[in-house]
């Protein structure tokens, strides 16, 4: 059998071969026998013609000593054994090894995990959620397109695969096309290599469905744009639904046509924001009934607190302790929350110094961080020395007299009137709350 | 003066397995390995200084899951950054993509952006992806965020380096594995007297290894001072 022949290869291989080289260019390689002959797939072109140059002749060698009555031909050639899309789909990939790969371009399938039950909705994103949920009501309707953006790891991949999964569901939409935006470029390029431009446009004009992610990557692919353009137009014209997400408001995206970005906005445009504590701690404790365990509120609100920057650094976070209270088998308490998490802590405490807090809010401000130490009271000067006071207060565990010392040696009353003054501040005055909240974001990343 | 005698050309086992492997302070590190070795799982980021086995962690990954008779892909992107990101193209054929050195392509456009689609990928069809780096993701330079709160949703282990015990421990399990014979003395005055780094340890048991093949004499403490000289 093949696999025995390539095993009884690899084993003598791995005698012959450095470890590192074995494990990049050989154990990648996927075999198949059949017809008199031993065909080796490699990932890619660059896999492929690697082994030829360097093992080709050792494999083939190997081959016969293995069956010297009747060897068979090894044969390298990039795909994969078991035919996926992807395998058929890479890049460099000639038109004579997969002449079929491009007429159907590959389609990324929706994660069935991603549906709105399992969305944890907060203050930060209920709007998003609720228009996402109009769009699997009225599909192709008012809000089309319907046009997510925020910052990255906030759930907008969520909610995208949570409309297509419901799409699905509720049998309106045959052929429902999730995709990231790179993967659009990628099939454009290959299918205008393969000369097969009109199977490509066929293909996704005849979607019901198309959700793209991550539209910020066609900022200054002019072809694509071009092409996304009219696939875009072809579907709005035939009220076939599309959705796109986008780290930023679409105006503001660099490098991307004035047309598209106007069109873009032609639907429903809705921001989804970074999670609050409460819906971080909800999201956690959900993610870990998920996975069978039951997070104690302490533990959860301790990780909420401390990771702020995006839910998918939460999560890891929390795959983290689970996975260590699996190995140890102890119970998840505080403290073994701590230690596993030590080195993110430690990392974080690194990062979030008084004196970064003072160069990222002087920065943000565009003042001198001499100025935040100084005795000036100006208010241009004062407010962000109070911001940046306050953001030393909730981002470090310093107490209120390091904080005051470390402003140019002031009280620490004058470190808890500014943190109060900023948290109303947060509560009348949008323009602060936003600052406060980019400056915190720029701090836990 | 004679040529020295060439050494025989033969190659020992150098795989680097989970047995040649000493957990020192990283137990639950190497155990989300093994876990990962046998069953794929969210994507793993181990990170450490240099010499804390992060790329044997990754390699005995690779060949754990080879062994099952699955393929897998080990990248060090240290030194296949002079290429072309194509490398990373069609990897999610695979079971597994270890990619180590993640930071040496840190600030090159091409390659992150290569990288995060790998990423997606692998996560749309279930492949596991382990990297390591020096650094943890969001410490890494990376100008591209998506990448990087990509990488921040892996599981995270910092390493540690081992502590003397343990290299004397990973010295002697390595001259086992290559049949030399190296007295506890002499093992315990390599640990001692020279730098405290694992790699440069083992590079000098390889020094020793063929000069003690040429020469036909032990690994005894005076041939250590005479091969390296005494340490200052």
């Amino acid at each position: 059998m093949s696999e025995t022949l390539w095993q009884a290869c690899l084993n003598r291989l791995q005698r012959e071969v450095p470890a590192q080289q074995l494990n990049t260019w050989i154990r990648p390689l996927q075999s198949e026998e059949g017809n008199g002959e031993l065909r080796l797939f490699a990932p890619n072109r660059f896999v492929r013609d690697w082994v030829e140059t360097h093992f080709y002749e050792r494999i083939q060698e190997l081959v016969t000593t293995q069956r010297p009555q009747q060897p068979p031909a090894v044969r390298l050639v990039v795909g994969s054994m078991v035919g996926t899309p992807e395998a058929t789909a890479s890049n460099d990939v000639s038109p004579e090894e997969q002449p079929a790969a491009v007429a159907e371009p590959a389609a990324s399938s929706l994660n069935p995990n991603f549906t709105f039950d399992t969305f944890v909705e907060g203050k930060s994103n209920q709007l998003a959620r609720a228009a996402s949920m109009q769009v699997v009501e009225n599909p192709g309707g008012a809000y089309n397109p319907l046009f997510i953006y925020g910052g990255v790891g906030l759930g907008k991949t969520h909610l995208m695969h949570a409309i297509g999964n419901q799409l699905l569901k509720n049998n309106r939409y045959g052929q429902v096309i999730y995709l990231h935006s790179e993967r659009f470029v990628a099939d454009m390029v290959k299918a205008l290599q393969h000369n097969a431009i009109d199977a490509f446009k066929r293909h996704y004009r005849g979607v019901d469905a198309l959700l793209i992610d991550d539209i910020q990557f066609f900022a200054g692919k002019e072809r694509s744009q071009e092409e996304f353009f009219h696939t875009f137009n072809a579907l709005l014209e035939g009220q076939q639904q599309v959705v796109m997400t986008c780290d930023r408001y679409p105006k503001e995206v660099n490098g991307l046509e004035e047309r598209l970005k106007s069109r873009f906005g032609w639907g429903l445009t809705m921001a989804i924001e970074p999670p609050e504590l409460e819906t971080r701690v909800a999201i956690l404790k959900r993610k870990a009934e998920d996975d069978s365990h039951e997070l104690p509120d302490e533990v959860a609100f301790f990780i909420a607190k401390r990771i702020r920057s995006n839910i998918r650094e939460l999560e890891g976070a929390l795959r983290r302790v689970l996975a260590n209270a699996q190995f140890t088998g102890q119970a998840i308490t505080l403290d073994f929350t701590k230690h596993a998490l030590r080195d993110l802590l430690a990392l974080q405490d690194k990062l979030v110094s008084i004196e970064n807090i003072q160069k990222t809010v002087a920065e943000y401000y565009k003042i001198r961080h001499a100025d935040l130490l100084s005795k000036r009271r100006s208010r241009s000067i004062a407010r962000p020395r109070q911001v940046a006071m306050a953001l030393a207060k909730e981002l470090t565990s310093h107490s209120l007299p390091e904080i005051g010392e470390a402003f140019g040696g002031r009280d620490h009353t004058t470190v808890l009137h500014a943190s109060r003054k900023i948290a109303e501040l947060r509560q009348s005055d949008t323009g602060v709350d936003e600052d406060y909240g980019n400056l915190v974001r720029t701090l836990s990343t | 003066m004679p040529t020295p005698q060439l050494a025989l050309d033969f190659r020992w086992d150098e795989s680097a397995d989970f047995d040649a492997l000493i957990e020192g302070p990283n137990t639950e590190a190497v155990a989300a390995a093994r876990a990962a070795a046998c069953l794929p799982g969210g994507p793993l980021h181990f990170h450490g200084p240099p010499a804390t086995a992060k790329s044997h962690i990754l390699q005995a990954i690779c060949g754990a899951v080879s062994a099952r008779g699955s393929a897998a892909v080990y990248l060090p992107l240290g030194e296949l950054c002079g290429y072309s990101p194509a490398v990373l193209s069609g990897l999610e054929t695979t079971a597994l993509v270890a990619v180590d050195d993640i930071d040496a392509v840190a600030g090159e456009q091409a390659w992150e952006e290569a990288l995060f689609d790998l990423h997606n990928r692998l996560r749309e069809l279930g492949v596991q992806l382990v990297t390591a780096a020096r650094q943890p993701p969001e410490a890494l330079g990376m100008g591209l965020p998506d990448l990087v709160s990509r990488l921040q949703g892996a599981v995270l282990y910092g390493l540690r380096p081992l502590g003397d015990d343990e290299r004397l421990a990973a010295l002697q399990r390595r001259a086992e594995r290559r049949g030399l014979a190296l007295p506890a003395a002499s093992a315990r005055y390599l640990v001692q007297r020279f730098p405290r780094d694992t790699r440069d340890l083992f590079e000098r048991l390889d020094i020793l290894d063929e000069a003690s093949l040429r020469s036909r004499r032990r690994l005894t403490i005076p041939f250590i001072r005479e091969v390296f000289g005494a340490p200052g």
